[in-house]
């Protein structure tokens, strides 16, 4: 008698899979069959790929990218966690400080950021110049070294709060029962306490892996000439010499290779040592010395203003007097009436987009969320793994696969703005999709049958009992996908056109051309923009709910 | 009032059986128990009878009506779950008037409606409040009053007590119990706790591994279990095994030879020379101190290995032979009934107390 009906929930499977697979699976496997086509659109095996390992040009790239990831990561765990675990269990000063701070420090895209270092210590920069008054100079902030203070600047803060939320969930009787049981202080933290928050830590360290093998926004403005994959993708395919899309391709496989495989690999891992831990009485906060207790309020506070420099720099700098690269000291909305005169489209082009792509993510998240909460199918996990796909993707991939597949009959979406919100909608869908799984599976399901069985339909149930109750997740993911999708860069770089540039690659543009007083406006704007959705959910539901912890 | 009809009920979770053909008849008003441990399939057959679940095969009956196509929510049943599925998001009032919304119901009435239902179950004043600021006990009433309000043609319950605790478990009982009596509604109700099954029902069915065992009032089910299953989850059984030595002294009585070598009377039949086993309650056994105290009819026995003494009741493990332990429960004990550990003594029992548990061919 189980009948299979054609309802509401199978058309929103078909409708997320038609999506996933327009949007993404065709353009990506577009780009891998690509990576095999050589000249006359001839099927190769290796020519590609063998240019590609042949040539110093090419190959360094892939050396460089996997170089800068992996210091990144290391990098970003070991200030993330350190301060994670000063925060929570030594007696600092102002954690509520140090926390918000940390949070704050998310808000600005990492290009920015990049910039914002080059505002400070760059040629032209404020410092160097201060500096060189005195006939002193610092070392240069071009190249690796630059890349990598991003990174870690960058990305600390989600170590930092991943870290946090997983130790919060630690009961202080884990770590007293391993004491109690003779287990030195030491010995307990590496077998009691570490194994607990481990799923956490990797989950830190895949984003952080996953966002610097992507960023192309960063080694592009700081870098000078240092080649990563994302870059040289960029390069090989807007060429002014006639692009080379089979290298492009070539260059972007290689980037889903990697990320899909750290993404697996960390699942992996996860899935097998994550453990489902009851916490009643979270650790407690340490005795500490007091020489100790310095040294880490002096590290926790070094840390967390460094990490407010960006930020702070641009928003300072957007009210200086420039020219060109050099600014000076004094106040001026000099740089405001630019951008209000010059470029007020890119303004109106990136709200626009972003709302739009924000309101169809949470719309499509929320349904498909509920399909991999309740209706659990296989199905519905190959729809979870490819929603994660978009989520592991850089977006200079992204973008190409859309530009090559929609450039051409039947659709042709290249030079408009739909191909921008196509991008946008299709890589930020994981953000409401996460934090409305996760909120589903601590939902009760007689919550819902309660309603259905007091005669409401499950229709009329989903909206009356079960949007209501996942509103706080909404509200998260929606936030979380507009921080990220209002300055992203990578795809929009390839995929504007004309009039639809928007902020991002406004600022991008304006650096290139030395108007930094025009990019710190535009900055400024951005990084505002960006805080006001997650500020008002904060405010509405409190830090762990917000970040979906 | 609405009768239930189960018929042939089949349920299977991919390759696993969870229902194997059950038929159940619920004669209207009465409250109807399923009873089993956990994974026994009372609960998966309480969710098919609420339509939240759909049957493999068979037929749910209300009355002479066939629900097989209803779908819930159009099945008109109040559901009360283990962990209450309270609308957190809802205050009281709006918790119990909900299924009252979704029937129309003119928003006059359904104030009064709540206001009644909330007296019912002694929640007024509370109507206001927000569910997180309530008490277990109080969440469980909300739940029953959203339950009742909507006048359901049955009510079917899942273990809800079991989130409470021991004092106010019996509270909860008796007015869940109290107003299923004043509404007269059918009620099915599902637990694991055998006492509050037999507290509280008019009828129980025993479950095991997807089928039903035995199905009767709670004292039918207790003094004579059709199975040792039944036997053993309703209270405590000791089974004792034997032959047939021949017809006994009165009517209906037989001799029986026990394997560690009494000679009893009991009531049962059987030829002579046929393996028999019977089954005797902890608190049908008496106590004489002593090995050698009488050498009566209907005795065993043995050398204490435990003493559990509770006050109104000393329980006793006696090791009759070398593989057969007995449970002995003396109520009301006085100084002559406490043992100690290592002690011998002497139980017996009346001839009508042991009970011939069909199916035991021989010591299990």
């Amino acid at each position: 008698m189980a009948r299979k009906r054609r309802d509401f929930w199978w058309s929103v499977t078909l409708l997320a899979f038609l999506t996933v697979l327009a949007f993404l699976v065709y353009p990506l496997a577009t780009v891998l069959v690509t990576s095999f086509t050589g000249e006359e659109k001839r099927f190769v095996l290796a020519e590609n790929y063998s240019r590609f390992f042949s040539h110093r040009y090419y190959y360094s790239s892939v050396v460089n990218s996997l170089y800068l990831s992996a210091l990144a990561t290391l990098g970003a765990l070991v200030v993330g966690t350190t301060l994670a675990f000063a925060v929570a269990r030594y007696p600092l000063p102002g954690k509520t400080f140090l926390r918000t701070a940390a949070n704050l420090a998310l808000l600005s895209p990492p290009f920015i950021g990049a910039y914002s270092w080059v505002v400070l210590f760059g040629r032209m920069g404020l410092v160097n110049r201060a500096l060189s008054t005195f006939g002193w100079s610092l070392p240069t902030i071009y190249g690796w070294r630059g890349i990598l203070l991003v990174f870690v600047v960058q990305y600390f803060p989600f170590v930092f709060l991943l870290t946090s939320a997983a130790l919060r969930s630690v009961d202080q009787s884990v770590e007293d029962a391993a004491l109690s049981l003779g287990s030195p202080p030491r010995r307990t933290f590496r077998t009691a306490i570490l194994p607990i928050i481990a799923p956490s830590l990797t989950a830190g360290a895949l984003l952080t892996f996953m966002a610097t093998m992507a960023d192309f926004g960063t080694p592009m403005i700081i870098g000078e000439g240092l080649h990563t994959l994302p870059t040289l993708m960029y390069g090989e395919f807007i060429n002014e010499l006639g692009g080379n899309p089979a290298m492009a391709s070539t260059l972007g496989s290689l980037l889903i290779l990697v990320n899909t495989a750290a993404l697996m690999a960390q699942r992996y891992y996860a899935f097998r040592k994550a453990y489902n831990v009851v916490c009643i009485q979270p650790l407690t906060v340490r005795r500490t010395p007091a020489r100790r207790r310095l040294a880490l309020t002096v590290f926790a506070y070094g840390v967390v203003c460094v990490a407010l420099i960006p930020s702070t720099t641009i928003l300072i700098s957007s009210f200086m007097p420039t020219r060109g690269p050099v600014m000076y000291a004094g106040f001026s909305l000099q740089s405001y009436q630019t951008i209000f005169h010059v470029i007020p489209r890119a303004i109106t082009n990136t709200f626009f987009l972003t709302a739009l792509a924000v309101v169809l993510d949470v719309l499509l998240g929320v349904l498909v969320a509920y399909l991999l909460a309740r209706r659990r199918s296989r199905a519905h996990a190959l729809l979870d793994a490819l929603i994660m796909l978009a989520y592991a993707i850089p977006g200079t991939v992204v973008g190409v696969g859309l530009i090559v597949v929609y450039n051409r009959p039947p659709i042709i979406l290249t030079g408009t703005w739909i191909i921008l919100l196509v991008s946008y909608f299709i890589r930020h869908l994981p953000y409401p999709v996460r934090s409305c799984t996760a909120m589903l599976q601590q939902i009760d399901i007689r919550v819902e049958e309660a309603s259905v069985s007091l005669g409401v339909p499950p229709f009329r149930t989903f909206l009356k009992v079960t949007i209501p109750l996942m509103f706080p997740a909404i509200l998260s993911g929606a936030a979380l996908a507009w921080m990220t999708t209002i300055g992203e860069l990578s795809s929009s770089i390839l995929l504007y056109s004309g009039p639809w540039a928007t902020m991002s690659v406004a600022i991008f543009t304006e650096v290139f051309s030395n108007h930094f007083g025009t990019a710190s406006a535009l900055a400024s704007i951005l990084i505002v923009a960006a805080f006001i959705p997650l500020f008002l959910t904060y405010r509405v539901l409190g830090e762990r709910a917000a970040l979906g912890m | 009032m609405t009768r239930v009809r189960v018929e042939g009920i089949v349920k299977r979770f991919g390759d696993t059986p969870a229902i194997e053909g059950v038929s159940l008849d619920v004669r209207p008003g009465e409250l109807f128990t399923l009873v089993g441990p956990s994974g026994c399939g009372k609960t998966t057959l309480l969710r098919i009878i609420a339509g939240l679940l759909e049957q493999d095969a068979g037929s749910v009956l209300f009355n002479e009506d066939q629900m097989d196509d209803v779908p819930s929510y159009l099945r008109n049943i109040g559901v009360v779950f283990q962990n209450y599925a309270i609308f957190p998001h809802l205050t009281v009032g709006e918790n119990i008037a909900y299924g009252l919304k979704a029937r129309r119901v003119p928003p006059d009435r359904i104030t009064t409606k709540v206001a009644e239902a909330a007296r019912l179950v002694q929640l007024e004043g509370l109507l206001d409040r927000m569910p997180a600021q309530l008490s277990g006990g109080q969440q469980q009433r909300v739940v029953l009053a959203r339950a009742l309000v909507i006048e359901p043609r049955l009510l079917l319950m899942d273990e809800p007590l079991s989130n409470l605790d021991a004092k106010l478990r019996v509270q909860i009982r008796s007015l869940i119990r109290a107003l299923q009596r004043t509404l007269q509604i059918t009620t099915i109700y599902v637990t694991h706790d055998q006492e509050e099954a037999l507290a509280i029902s008019d009828t129980i069915a025993v479950m095991d591994r997807g089928r039903i065992l035995q199905v009767g009032k709670p004292w039918e089910l207790y003094l004579r279990p059709a199975t040792r299953f039944v036997a053993d989850f309703i209270g405590t059984m000791n089974v004792l095994h034997g032959k047939v030595e021949g017809p006994g002294r009165g009517f209906g009585a037989l001799t029986v030879v026990t394997d560690f070598g009494e000679r009893w009377q009991v009531r049962a039949a059987g030829s002579p020379g046929q393996p028999i086993s019977l089954g005797i309650r902890p608190e049908s056994l008496q106590l004489l101190p002593g090995t050698n105290a009488v050498e009566a009819w209907n005795s065993l026995k043995g050398t204490v290995t435990e003493v559990v003494y509770l006050g109104a009741v000393v329980r006793y493990q006696v090791k009759v032979s070398e593989n057969l332990l007995v449970t002995a429960e003396i109520h009301n004990p006085d100084f002559s009934a406490i043992c100690g550990v290592g002690d011998g003594l002497t139980l017996w029992f009346a001839t009508a107390r042991a009970i011939p548990m069909p199916g035991e061919t021989g010591p299990a």
